[in-house]
């Protein structure tokens, strides 16, 4: 057994977790984010996906015990207050999901790129998802989802 | 008909944001892995490793040793329960499914034992101490070794090793074969695939502390057919066992039947009066779910000079696996293939025979589009495959055989309703003029350009007698739903179609609305659950906003007249007069006079005083809407263009353009994304997707990387055009469209490669390397210029 300590949405604990404990097991079961969803558990499908210090990583890949003293945000962190992330706010608005299960991943591996993209082609907004699978929605309307997310943050910009 | 609402609808037709999106997007949605019961145990399947065998022994002595809590059943436990999935046709044979091996394993993930313990990890490693002694059998790995003369018997009191063999006809098959003058023969094979929904399967069941309540949640598309299966084969009675669906991250069919595991769960929480658990994991979900597809269809064509197809025949078998699967049967796949094949086309003559073969593989279960993915594949192949050999333009080969005249009673006695096909095929056409001329002028000869095709129906909401027709046990296809108002106007809806991405929440929530003259925002529709919804037998065929939403649009009609008869009693007019709309029942025409929702609802549970003489107090309705006889039949032209690099194989898809009629249109932005969803499914069909087993029945693609589902960067944007013919025999004319975005496109892009190469694709999935074969092959049978 292992003591780490993980801030996860801004809240610190201190576990003692088996070494070879998930990381995704860790927010679910210790930190109650459900929203931390297993979609293949090896790596391959983006599901898991949550920003470690401030990085896209997968969390069915990554052991709490290596995330000592690290700063974790998962979907459940990233509306501020009552007001949804504009990627949330673009997904609802171009019917970016379907079922749901996949979204989480999605909006945490997009959030980055929509902070640094300005004028991305299709090509470099679908690349930016490639490690993320969805089985519902066919991507077209994600590709929208992130053009209009990223609309919304330039206007906001100029405002 | 029910009478529509008297106003223009407000809310039906309109593009409206989710109203479920908001607990999906936070990450508050909670799917069956997010649920958990103090004191639940975990279960862990222990599968078999072997395709075909014989089991000597299990030894589960290792275990406690160790995990001394644990516990473990095996097949002697379980005895007989098992799934019992059998059409009432003739010769059909069948066997039952066990929930745990008894004696002998037919595929490889077939379950054996069940370890419990009250920690996932433990489960693990107590299920990795079960000691499986196999003595193998010999492996039917395809139709070919189980169809051999000498082959080994899947089943021993078989007579051979088919679970069923049917014939269809229609018209005069031997006069079409005599009048014509080319006959076109055509064989086509697709390959084994499945639904694949990004949340495995998953079940919880627990028995309440008086060991009477049997209460399982599970993952499903069906809760009310799994209550009914869980009492009949666990002997509880029904008013005491209730399924909840909660959060289901996509289904897509799969889920769309009642599993083993579903049952043993149920069983073991009887057996062991613990909370149990049971959550699949990926491999699990490749291995032993469900898998569809996987047919060798053989069709000849009777044409006359002018190119009208006079009559079809039709030789379909597939490769079901192992099982027989509950309620649709292991004839499902190639029954709806026989019966769908003669499509949107005036045939005269029409004669299939289709067969469900046993192979030590996965059982073959439904998957959207159920056959008809693979029956368009063959059918509209072998359309251009006429074409060629006429020499007679695709397109126009098709319109001379298209239906012209609705209603039309088809070769096999089906009635289709209204439908836009010819229209649909011309606006397709001037869509792809473009792209047309481009093919035929290349501007690389390294690249090909190539442009494809595919009309199909998709029968939809089909109602009871199409299900007495198939005697398999799913016997019905009705839909209902349940709308009270609660003393405040605000609008509760139950019903039994399970949504798992479909939006109901919203489109049904329009449906009401628009009959109550209140909001969608008024209305919260609750489904998935038998406690609170009436019967139902849920989610698939294309029947949910049809026949669901149609129940709800009833329902919510009879609430509406006793409104409508309340207010016109103290506004002193005629019902005839009143309206329902921005939360009021008011005179048409006459703004100053009129009620609030809000208090004639009151009035009818609160106040009852105030109601009509007579009237009972209450405002609930509950409608149950069976479909149409032979269903509503949707329509849709689906165009694949793409680049072939001649060098490489390679191959881009370069526009996908889909012109559909689902009559009515609820809710725009929804049907736009369930035809694109199901787009991209179809072209995962026609380019990647396969299930692939060696000769020894070994799975080869068991986790994502070799099982390769589409992904953003390989797919083009996904053109949607509508046209709305709507239906007359269904409620407000809508159409079912859950299925057919996967229908057409592979039998399109594989019209499109051939229209590329100048070689007919017979195949799918079409990897670079078969096109590479092809190019190859045409290269080499060309004479060499000198």
């Amino acid at each position: 057994m292992k003591a780490v300590t993980l801030t996860v949405n801004g809240v610190s604990k201190t576990l003692t977790v088996e070494p070879r404990r998930l990381l995704a097991d860790v927010l679910r079961h210790d930190f109650g984010c459900y929203g931390v969803h297993f979609g293949c558990s090896h790596g391959a499908c983006g599901c898991c996906t949550v920003h470690v210090n401030g990085e896209p990583r997968l969390s069915c890949l990554a052991f709490a015990a290596q995330c000592d003293g690290m700063d974790i945000v998962t979907i459940e962190g990233m509306a501020a207050g009552d007001t949804l992330h504009p990627l949330q706010q673009a997904f609802i608005a171009e019917h970016g999901l379907q079922c749901g299960y996949c979204t989480p991943g999605f909006i945490m591996a997009l959030a980055p790129f929509i902070e640094r993209a300005d004028e991305p082609t299709d090509e470099e907004i679908r690349q930016a998802m490639s490690g993320n699978i969805c089985r519902c929605t066919g991507y077209h309307s994600i590709v929208a989802s992130v053009r209009r997310a990223i609309a919304a943050r330039k206007e906001g910009a100029d405002a | 008909m029910p009478s529509r609402a008297a106003e223009q609808p407000r809310y039906v037709g309109a593009r409206i944001t989710r109203l479920e999106d908001p607990r999906l997007i936070t990450g508050q949605a909670r799917y069956i892995d997010d649920l958990a019961l103090p004191g639940m145990m975990h279960v862990r399947l222990v599968r078999s490793e072997l395709a075909h065998a014989k089991i000597v022994s299990v030894d589960t002595s290792a275990l406690q040793d160790v995990f001394s809590h644990a516990l473990v059943f095996t097949g002697a436990d379980t005895g007989s329960l098992g799934i019992r999935a059998v059409a009432d046709l003739p010769g059909v044979q069948s066997f039952t499914q066990p929930l745990l091996a008894q004696g002998r394993v037919r595929f490889v993930g077939e379950a054996i034992a069940a370890v419990l313990t009250d920690d996932p990890y433990a489960a693990e490693d107590a299920a990795e101490r079960v000691f499986v002694d196999y003595e193998p059998l010999p492996v039917l790995a395809d139709v070919e070794a189980a169809t051999a003369t000498d082959a080994p018997r899947l089943f021993d009191a078989w007579r051979n090793n088919l679970f069923v063999e049917q014939t269809r006809k229609g018209g005069d098959i031997d006069a079409a074969r005599s009048q014509a003058r080319h006959i076109v023969r055509r064989t086509y094979r697709n390959q084994r695939q499945a639904g694949v929904p990004m949340e495995c399967r998953g079940v919880i069941a627990t028995l309440d502390s008086t060991g009477r309540i049997l209460s399982v949640w599970s993952s499903t598309q069906i809760p009310h057919l799994l209550r009914t299966y869980l009492a009949e084969e666990l002997k509880w009675p029904e008013n005491q066992v209730q399924v909840i669906a909660p959060e289901v991250g996509g289904g897509f069919g799969v889920k769309g039947h009642v599993f083993g595991e579903e049952v043993l769960a149920a069983w073991l929480a009887i057996r062991t009066r613990r909370p149990v658990k049971w959550i699949e994991d990926r491999r699990e979900h490749l291995i032993a779910s469900i898998h569809a597809r996987e047919h060798i269809h053989t069709l000849e064509a009777y044409v006359s000079a002018e190119g009208k197809v006079l009559g079809l025949k039709a030789d379909i078998t597939a490769d079901v696996g192992a099982y027989s699967v509950w309620p649709f049967t292991a004839g499902s796949d190639p029954g709806m293939v026989a019966k769908v094949m003669p499509g949107p086309y005036d045939l005269a003559a029409y004669e299939a025979t289709y067969r469900a073969v046993a192979t030590n593989k996965c059982p073959l279960g439904t998957y959207r589009g159920v056959g008809r993915p693979a029956a368009v594949f063959s059918q509209e192949r072998l359309m251009d495959e006429i074409a060629i050999e006429l020499d007679i333009d695709p397109f126009e080969l098709r319109e001379r055989n298209l239906i012209q005249k609705f209603p039309y009673k088809n070769v096999l006695g089906y009635t289709y309703d209204e439908g836009s096909y010819a229209q649909s095929m011309k606006k397709v056409r001037e869509l792809l003029a473009p792209d047309i001329a481009r093919a035929r002028n290349p501007e690389r000869p390294e690249i090909r350009t190539g442009v494809g095709i595919a009309l199909f129906l998709e029968q939809t909401a089909h109602g009871t007698p199409d299900f007495i027709r198939r005697r398999s046990p799913i016997e019905t296809g009705y839909e209902s739903a349940k709308v009270e108002m609660h003393p405040d106007g605000k609008v509760t809806v139950d019903t039994g179609v399970q949504c798992h991405g479909q939006g109901h929440e919203t489109t049904f929530a329009q449906l009401v609305a628009d009959q109550l003259g209140i909001a969608p925002q008024d209305v919260i529709v609750r489904h998935g659950n038998t406690v609170t919804s009436p019967y139902s037998v849920g989610t698939w065929g294309s029947r949910g906003i049809t026949l669901g939403g149609g129940a709800a649009h009833r329902a919510a009609g009879i609430l509406r007249g006793k409104l409508i008869a309340i207010a016109a009693q103290h506004l002193q007019t005629k019902p005839e007069t009143i309206e329902l709309a921005d939360h009021h029942a008011r005179i048409a025409g006459d703004a100053s006079r009129a009620i609030p929702i809000s208090s004639l609802a009151r009035w009818a549970q609160r106040n009852v005083e105030n109601l009509p003489a007579g009237m009972e107090p209450g405002l609930v309705a509950i409608s149950f809407v069976d479909g149409p006889p032979d269903g509503s039949y949707t329509n849709a032209v689906h165009a694949a263009v793409v680049d072939i690099d001649m060098t490489t194989g390679g191959i881009k898809l370069t526009r996908f353009v889909v012109v559909e009629d689902c009559g009515t249109i609820v809710n725009p932005m929804i049907v736009d994304g369930q035809v694109r969803g199901g787009v991209v499914q179809g072209i995962g069909s026609a380019l990647w997707e396969h299930f692939i087993y060696d000769k020894d029945g070994q799975p080869l693609t068991t986790n994502f990387a070799d099982y390769l589902m589409p992904n953003a960067p390989s797919l083009p944007d996904i053109e949607v055009h509508h046209i709305e013919t709507p239906s007359a025999v269904t409620p407000l004319g809508m159409k079912g469209l859950g299925e057919g975005g996967a229908i057409g496109p592979a039998a399109a892009i594989a019209n499109a490669i051939s229209n590329a190469l100048g070689v007919a694709i017979q195949e799918t999935p079409i990897t670079p390397n078969r096109v590479w074969d092809l190019i190859k092959s045409k290269q080499s049978s060309q004479p060499q210029a000198t």
